[in-house]
């Protein structure tokens, strides 16, 4: 099935209208779409996303992934794959993370450098000012977006890596070793630190004070972000925070939305784009990267449920939704019913948030929807300024 | 200035020699001068392999005069300095707050965010108790350059942004340091990572740095960005080069001198290169700013590795042996290996097997090794004194060569 006939078919299942009219495709603007869609038809195959992604690398020119982890393997005097060798065995999270990254998965984790370099070429050069037009440019996206994207995937990495830090006196005794931890987490700092300092030093490379300023202040939100991610994920999330849809918009967009919206941003001014342009960038990196979490927190409620281990972040958006409509009380009783001896029975939590009033479950899906639908008029707004 | 060598005198247990050639302490100047400088003469025979990166005065005979020269730091005894203005001695602290009041209060403004905690963890270290050691000497640095370059009594925002910026960055690299050495305090207060734990300190780390990054972001200049880039990226190499260590005796002095390099010494050395790139457009006087502050930063760690072997804990904040605690092998002990062969096994092994601490300990404080550390780090400091007196006279530029005295002289 073609893209076009994909997205022509998409708003008619969800029961909305048309897709906007467009004058004039890219192929780039095509996989954008398709990565877009691909977030609302969850039970798309793996298969065709990394499709999808291929067909993305092939547009802007290289296989993106591994962009941030280049630094850490081929710099001899921090040796940090070797550090994190000596983590094997133990119960660190680093490992996992380092796994993670390393393990190429259906959460391609090196999705916002490739959404930068897409954007780039969607954008194009700037019809406004023409001091650009001495840059390098290989398959129509200058080579200071592309150190970029790296920078943004060098960000991310570093505070996904920071996120696996342990409390060392919250360490019970099946963790292992306290030694092994506090090394774990020393190499988890460093590590970090390592990357921030090669993403602090390309920023430097590209010369563009206002560029700086964009990632240092996504780098703050990034930060304010995993605060508020780890606050709640403290209390093993028995408990869930007493926060409504909105709360739960900000700190996504902090943890989630603002480093792929700002490096957009940031993209189009190096290509030395207007404001306008910017702006439509930022709009679409961000609605892009919501839809992406509300996608994921989405997952366990419309799988098929075949896992018998089935768990869920009870600060989701479906959950955060159901208890918005509940009442806060109401909730908490739920949670009480379902929890059996101290452990929490998810499937039966589940069955709240699904019958009781299906809130949930479709409210999210409509954010999602409200999510797509942004992002197409962006495009559209993106790509007729353009031209 | 009389008042803090009684201080030495009666406050902790060791001095090294030559500091007491001050102008109030009896029957040390005459007799030991050759002494000393044959001693000094031996040291750079013997020591010549690990000098490589000190720029060396020709002979041991200056050495002596210059040391006796810098001591005498009262009033009284200023007639052997060509170099001082004729304008009254002043703390160059005092000289260097005039500038940096409400250091503090800006610093919290550029940490201002909605998150109570997080925004309360940052502002832990910056309240106003640290020695503020390094904008001190930006902002001296600053008005030194300034003054060099166009007699200019003024100190630019953008300059007075880099103090912030180096003490923000400063601040970030200890709150991450302290969790990767397990600190329970410092400053004469607990540690972050021990009050919210270790999680939450790294992101207050993290959001400290970030900060730091948007206030360089908006001077404007794309070259005082790259020279302070630079120094976060120093700052986790100093790190790492921590982690690993050397089988080489001699190779482990450079590694050594490295790390001190990139750890302490090339923040102070890139801020001051930052400030005099917005005062003064001369290539010369940025690479006096540059040698200056590295000379300067590389001294001041030296004595910091002495004090750890010779101060008290109360004095410094901090526990003391605490480098030896972290298998750290510094300044004093790689000389008093040199003395005492059997400490190589302890040092390869960073100190890991019990006793190994104490021991250590007793072979330094028998050896000279705190004695060689300190001469080191007067090389440098005159070194770096040198290099500042290149520039035009000015009350901020005498400031700046007795910080780097006060750097050698210090005990906490």
């Amino acid at each position: 099935m073609s893209l076009r006939q994909l997205l022509l078919r998409l708003p008619g299942y969800f029961g909305a209208s048309a897709p906007p009219r467009r004058l004039w495709w890219s192929p780039s603007l095509d996989t954008i779409f398709s990565v877009v869609s691909w977030r609302g038809q969850s039970s798309r195959s793996p298969a065709h996303w990394n499709q999808v992604v291929s067909e993305a690398e092939k547009i802007v020119g290289y296989p993106t992934s591994f962009m941030s982890l280049r630094c850490l393997l081929s710099d001899e005097l921090s040796n940090i794959a070797m550090q994190v060798r000596k983590l094997v065995g133990t119960q660190h999270p680093l490992l996992t993370t380092a796994r993670g990254l390393v393990h190429d998965s259906q959460n391609n984790l090196q999705l916002r450098g490739l959404v930068v370099l897409l954007i780039s070429k969607a954008a194009g050069p700037s019809s406004v000012d023409a001091s650009c037009q001495n840059y390098d440019m290989v398959s129509g996206i200058y080579s200071c977006q592309r150190s970029l994207a790296e920078i943004t995937e060098l960000i991310h990495t570093a505070l996904l890596v920071h996120r696996g830090i342990v409390n060392l006196n919250e360490l019970q005794s099946t963790d292992g070793p306290l030694k092994d931890m506090q090394f774990g987490n020393k190499i988890a700092i460093l590590s970090g630190d390592f990357l921030l300092a090669n993403a602090c030093n390309g920023l430097a490379l590209l010369q563009n004070t206002k560029v700086v300023e964009l990632l240092a202040s996504a780098l703050m939100d990034l930060v304010q972000g995993v605060y508020h991610e780890n606050s709640t994920s403290a209390k093993e999330n028995r408990i869930t925070d007493d926060i409504g849809i909105s709360t739960w918009k900000e700190q996504t967009f902090l943890s989630h939305g603002a480093l792929l919206a700002k490096s957009c941003q940031a993209a189009m001014e190096l290509a030395k784009h207007d404001a306008e342009v910017q702006d439509m960038a930022f709009q679409y990196g961000k609605h892009m990267a919501m839809s992406h979490k509300i996608n994921s927190d989405l997952q366990p409620f419309i799988k098929e449920k075949t896992s018998d281990s089935l768990t869920f972040n009870l600060n989701s958006a479906p959950v955060v939704l159901h208890q918005e409509f509940l009442g806060r009380d109401l909730w908490i009783k739920q949670i009480g019913e379902a929890q059996e001896k101290g452990r929490l029975d998810y499937a039966k939590l589940m069955c709240f948030s699904c019958h009781k009033g299906q809130s949930g479950h479709t409210g999210t899906f409509e954010h999602i929807l409200n999510g797509k639908f942004y992002l197409y008029i962006n495009l559209e707004f993106a790509q007729s300024t353009c031209r | 200035m009389a008042s803090r060598w009684w201080r030495w005198r009666h406050g902790c247990s060791w001095k090294p020699e030559a500091r007491s050639l001050g102008s109030g302490c009896p029957g040390r100047a005459g007799p030991s001068g050759p002494r000393a400088a044959a001693a000094a003469a031996d040291v750079t025979r013997a020591q010549v392999s690990y000098f490589n990166l000190v720029k060396s005065l020709t002979s041991a005979f200056p050495i002596m005069y210059s040391i006796s020269r810098f001591h005498h730091t009262t009033p009284a005894a200023c007639c052997c300095s060509k170099t001082r203005s004729g304008e009254r001695y002043t703390d160059p602290f005092k000289l260097g707050w005039r500038d940096l009041k409400g250091l503090y209060e800006d610093i919290r403004k550029e940490l201002f965010i909605s998150t109570t905690e997080l925004k309360e963890m940052s502002e832990y270290y910056f309240d106003g108790k640290g020695k503020a050691f390094r904008p001190i000497i930006v902002v001296l640095m600053a008005r030194a350059c300034n003054i060099h370059h166009n007699n200019s009594r003024d100190v630019q925002a953008s300059q007075r942004t880099i103090a912030l910026i180096a003490e923000m960055i400063h601040t970030a690299s200890l709150v991450h340091d302290d969790v990767i050495d397990h600190a329970s305090s410092r400053r004469g207060k607990h540690t972050v990572n021990k009050i919210w734990g270790e999680k939450k300190a790294v992101l207050a780390g993290d959001l400290i740095l970030s900060a730091a990054s948007m206030a360089l972001a908006r001077t404007g200049n794309t070259t005082v960005i790259s020279i302070l880039t630079q120094v976060i990226e120093d700052l986790v190499r100093g790190e790492f080069l921590q982690l690993g260590s050397k089988e080489n005796e001699n190779e482990r002095f450079a590694h050594y001198l490295e790390k001190t390099f990139k750890k302490t010494a090339s923040l102070i050395a890139n801020s001051c290169k930052a400030v005099s790139v917005l005062g003064c457009p001369d290539p010369v006087v940025h690479e006096i700013a540059y040698q200056y502050g590295r000379n300067v930063g590389i001294a001041f760690q030296l004595i910091d590795d002495v004090l750890d072997f010779t101060s008290c804990s109360d004095q410094m904040g901090k526990p003391t042996s605490a480098d030896l605690k972290l298998g750290l092998a510094t300044g004093p002990v790689l000389f008093a290996c040199q003395q005492f062969p059997e400490m190589n096994a302890m040092i390869m092994r960073r100190f890991s097997l019990p006793g190994d601490v104490d021991r250590a300990r007793q072979y330094v404080l028998q050896s000279d090794g705190v004695q060689q550390t300190t001469y080191l780090a007067q090389r440098y400091s005159h070194e770096a004194v040198r290099e500042i007196s290149k520039l035009r006279p000015s009350p901020e530029r005498e400031a700046l060569i007795q910080l780097s005295e006060i750097v050698l002289t210090r005990d906490k």
